[in-house]
């Protein structure tokens, strides 16, 4: 199979960048991993197989380097920093996510290579927590602060304010990073077909974060108004009604939009629903069923009511039965999931979703996700699970740059490897 | 380092033509990159069947409009607007005709809805055989529960990012706005990205199939495998980092209201600057906090000491230390903060100003990305309903003044 981005070469170096390098590699880029001789950040991060740390146990590592090839370097020794010249000069795409200066600081980055890019046809993609200009430039960041100062989180936890806003889990400030640095790669990549000239991408998670907010902007631009946050829904100017309910077995459903049917038809499905359970109440009203057909914008008391109703409702029944009779009504209602859940539902699996593979240091087989896109002439494929530390060190710098095992022998002796 | 702000050279993707049929946010995100990007952006839309973002949040009440939506404007700049009958012979003919002239035809409504319009796969390929479809809807277009309707969070439900946000003791948090729309956009930008990048190599096109759902259960896939591996089911961490545990990191209260800041320490050099910004020696001192070991153990009693202390300190003032002090720190900065009082976003002028025809001159969400060489830009705001319609049935189809007179009286454009 043929992937969008096979023959490119793409070496991804620092721990910011990996979610760019694992969307570039399922498209079938060449993403070498160049890992610190002592491994990378994400190999400590864990979680861990059998929760017992250690450098080939880490799924943190499994996930988000999948596709890719692994080599350890380190360019701060004199025959690091030549091995690195020699990989630069043969690749398509650098992704260099280490704070802004470090390679310059010991000549290895931007401003060495300044003319790879210039007049070559070098991409040199820079994430970095803030861009590489600008006051803050240098500053520290973790997802949490990154979160914080790009605004998810004003927007983001509970009716109750005395509780703190919420940061979501799972690195969100860094995907959304990744993705923007994605799209400049792969818009560099296209105007490069054309003009025969690479150049410098600068990626900041600040504006990745801060751009990725929806309301929040116009509402403050066009009304100089702050949304507040709201558990379980969308932040908003003014207090709203309540989407998230706990069903009957514990689980929470998100009924988007309060549950007013949109069609006639739906509506005479939802009191069939509510008429097995005798928890029609009095909706049977016919006022109630022309309601359905006032615009969704204005809130009425009618409305309200069948909300109310519906609420109390579904309160009574399984998450799982809400969401599957609710869409079953052309209602946009969800099971509020943990993630593993997912796991067993079976569109996925006929969707073809799954990536299948084994990880070391576990027998069974895992499933997990590739990039979210069928693409019908260049489908995204598993090629390889993530690499073990240095796993392709003698395939790179033996078969790819023609060193010979004793000079890798040197090199690793050095620590530059 | 070379300049690294836009206004260098042309926009990367200048002559690619896109025919957009996308409405809401999560097709209207994925245009709006492209078009910031140099494509030429060409909604297609019909009055009877609105882009719902045009009538809502209006700027404006007392005199409403499709032009008067802040939210609109923003998501849409740069494009341009047709208006088109699909259902009439001649209002076919014309989008059509677009088509054949076009490199992306986009769409996200729900499944099998544009195949019901006469626009499957196949047809598209014998108007244009080059040509790259993409749809963005919730499940996808393949598999079970491809009926199933879903808006942001629907989505987020689902995927398993509502569940993941959130207090332990309390229910999910979720997301404070449609986050899956976004996301979904931005996979359908990278997705035609490659798609563009394959066919300037190759000359094919192809069916970009984007399910909403899968983009936000990308982002969870470590879940998943410590479910598989370990056994474990998610449970949710309010503030606090599980992968690597440390502490302090969490969001704590400051002077003011509603005013918090989010401090993260990972190393004992920076929890002892912290504890110095904060003037408290006796935390510095406490053995239970000497080490990270200790601090995660004792974190609720962690919490609320730094708790304490923060409250009487103004946020930004507090940042401003930490961060000097080389401790991460961040206000839970609103909006107002963002585009009024943060001299990173002034410095790279990240919320640019444009013109709009009805809304005047507003500023707009930049792109956050800088290159070197191309550029992106915020010529326009964003069309209006049909504004473009003459224009692009002339210049780009060669329908005459008078065949599109004819058209217009007809209902077909």
């Amino acid at each position: 199979m043929t992937g969008a981005l096979d023959g490119i070469r793409i070496l991804e170096i620092g721990d910011r960048g990996e979610q760019a390098g694992r969307l570039l590699a399922d498209a079938g880029a060449d993403v070498i991993r160049i890992e610190p001789v002592e491994g990378s950040y994400g190999r400590r991060q864990g979680p861990f197989v059998g929760d017992r740390p250690g450098s080939e146990r880490s799924l943190h590592h499994a996930y988000m380097n999948a596709n890719k090839r692994g080599i350890t370097l380190d360019p701060s020794t004199g025959d690091g920093a030549e091995l690195w010249r020699r990989l630069v000069e043969g690749a398509d795409v650098v992704i260099d996510s280490y704070p802004p200066g470090f390679l310059d600081s010991i000549d290895c980055g931007p401003e060495v290579f300044a003319p790879l890019f210039i007049e070559g046809r070098l991409v040199w993609c820079a994430i970095t927590p803030f861009g590489l200009t600008g006051p803050w430039k240098d500053w520290e960041a973790t997802d949490l602060t990154s979160i914080a100062l790009g605004g998810p989180m004003m927007s983001t936890g509970y009716d109750d304010h005395d509780l703190p806003p919420i940061r979501p889990d799972g690195e969100h400030s860094l995907w959304m990073a990744g993705e923007h640095a994605a799209m400049g790669i792969l818009a560099a990549l296209i105007e490069r077909e054309q003009s025969g000239l690479g150049q410098l991408v600068d990626v900041s998670v600040h504006e990745a974060v801060s751009v990725t907010t929806e309301g929040a902007f116009p509402n403050w631009e066009y009304k100089q108004a702050l949304v507040q946050r709201q558990t379980g829904r969308h932040s908003s100017p003014t207090i709203t009604a309540r989407w998230q309910f706990q069903g009957s077995d514990g689980g929470y459903v998100n009924l988007m939009g309060g549950g007013v049917p949109r069609t006639r038809g739906n509506w005479k499905e939802l009191m069939d629903w509510l008429n097995e359970f005798n928890a029609a109440a009095d909706l049977e009203d016919p006022k109630y069923e022309a309601a359905v057909h006032s615009d969704p914008m204005q809130a009425t008391v009618e409305r309200a009511r069948i909300s109310e109703v519906i609420g109390a409702f579904i309160q009574t029944r399984p998450s799982e039965e809400v969401y599957r009779r609710g869409q079953s009504l052309h209602l946009p209602w969800a099971v509020i999931r943990p993630p593993e859940d997912n796991l067993s539902d079976p569109h996925w699996e006929a969707r073809g979703f799954w990536a299948k593979t084994h990880i070391p240091e576990h027998d069974s087989e895992v499933r997990f996700p590739l990039g979210p896109y069928k693409m019908s002439a260049t489908p995204l494929e598993l090629r390889r699970r993530a690499p073990l530390l240095g796993e392709h060190n003698t395939e790179v710098y033996g078969g790819e740059l023609g060193l010979e095992a004793r000079q890798l022998i040197v090199l690793a002796g050095q620590a530059a490897i | 380092m070379p300049a690294s702000l836009p206004g260098a050279g042309a926009r990367p993707l200048e002559g690619i033509r896109v025919v957009d049929f996308s409405w809401i946010v999560a097709g209207p995100q994925c245009t709006r990159i492209l078009a910031d990007l140099g494509a030429d952006v060409i909604r297609v839309e019909n009055e009877s069947y609105l882009d719902s973002m045009r009538s809502g949040m209006q700027v404006y009440p007392d005199r409403p409009s499709y032009s008067g939506s802040g939210m609109f404007n923003n998501m849409n700049r740069n494009k341009r607007s047709i208006t088109a009958n699909v259902w009439h012979p001649g209002g076919r003919t014309m989008v059509e005709k677009l088509i054949a002239q076009a490199d992306v035809v986009i769409e996200n409504f729900s499944a099998g809805a544009f195949e019901r319009m006469g626009f499957g796969m196949e047809h598209l390929k014998e108007l244009n055989p080059n040509i790259i479809y993409i749809s963005i809807s919730g499940f996808g277009h393949a598999g079970i529960d491809t009926t199933y309707i879903t808006w942001g969070p629907t989505a987020q439900a689902i995927s398993g990012s509502t569940f993941m946000s959130g207090q332990a003791d309390l229910p999910p948090a979720g997301w404070g706005y449609s986050y899956l729309d976004h996301t979904a956009g931005y996979y359908g930008a990278i997705g035609l990205l490659m798609g563009l990048f394959h066919r300037s190599r190759t000359g094919e096109g192809q069916y970009i199939d984007v399910a909403q759902c899968e983009t936000g259960m990308m982002m969870g896939g470590i879940a998943m495998l410590d479910y598989q591996v370990n056994g474990r089911k998610y449970e949710r961490i309010g503030n606090h980092s599980r992968w690597p545990a440390i502490a302090p990191h969490n969001v704590y209260r400051c002077a003011g209201d509603d005013r918090w800041i989010a401090i993260s320490a990972e190393t004992d050099d920076q929890w002892l600057a912290l504890c110095e910004v904060l003037d408290a020696d006796e935390l510095a001192a406490d053995p239970l906090f000497a080490t990270n070991l200790g601090r995660v153990d004792a974190q609720d009693a962690l919490d609320a000491a730094i708790d304490a202390l923060t409250r009487k300190w103004d946020t930004r003032e507090l940042m401003y230390l930490l961060q000097s002090n080389g401790v991460a720190a961040g206000t839970a900065q609103t909006t107002e903060d963002k585009m009024e009082h943060d001299p990173q976003h002034a410095a790279r002028e990240f919320y640019p100003m444009a013109p709009h025809s009805y809304l005047g001159d507003r500023r707009f969400e930049g792109l956050p990305m800088r290159f070197s060489r191309s550029k992106w830009e915020v010529v326009n705001g964003a069309p209006g309903l049909g504004e473009h319609t003459h224009a692009v049935m002339e210049q780009l189809l060669g329908y005459t003044a008078e065949e599109i007179a004819a058209l217009a009286a007809e209902v077909a454009i």
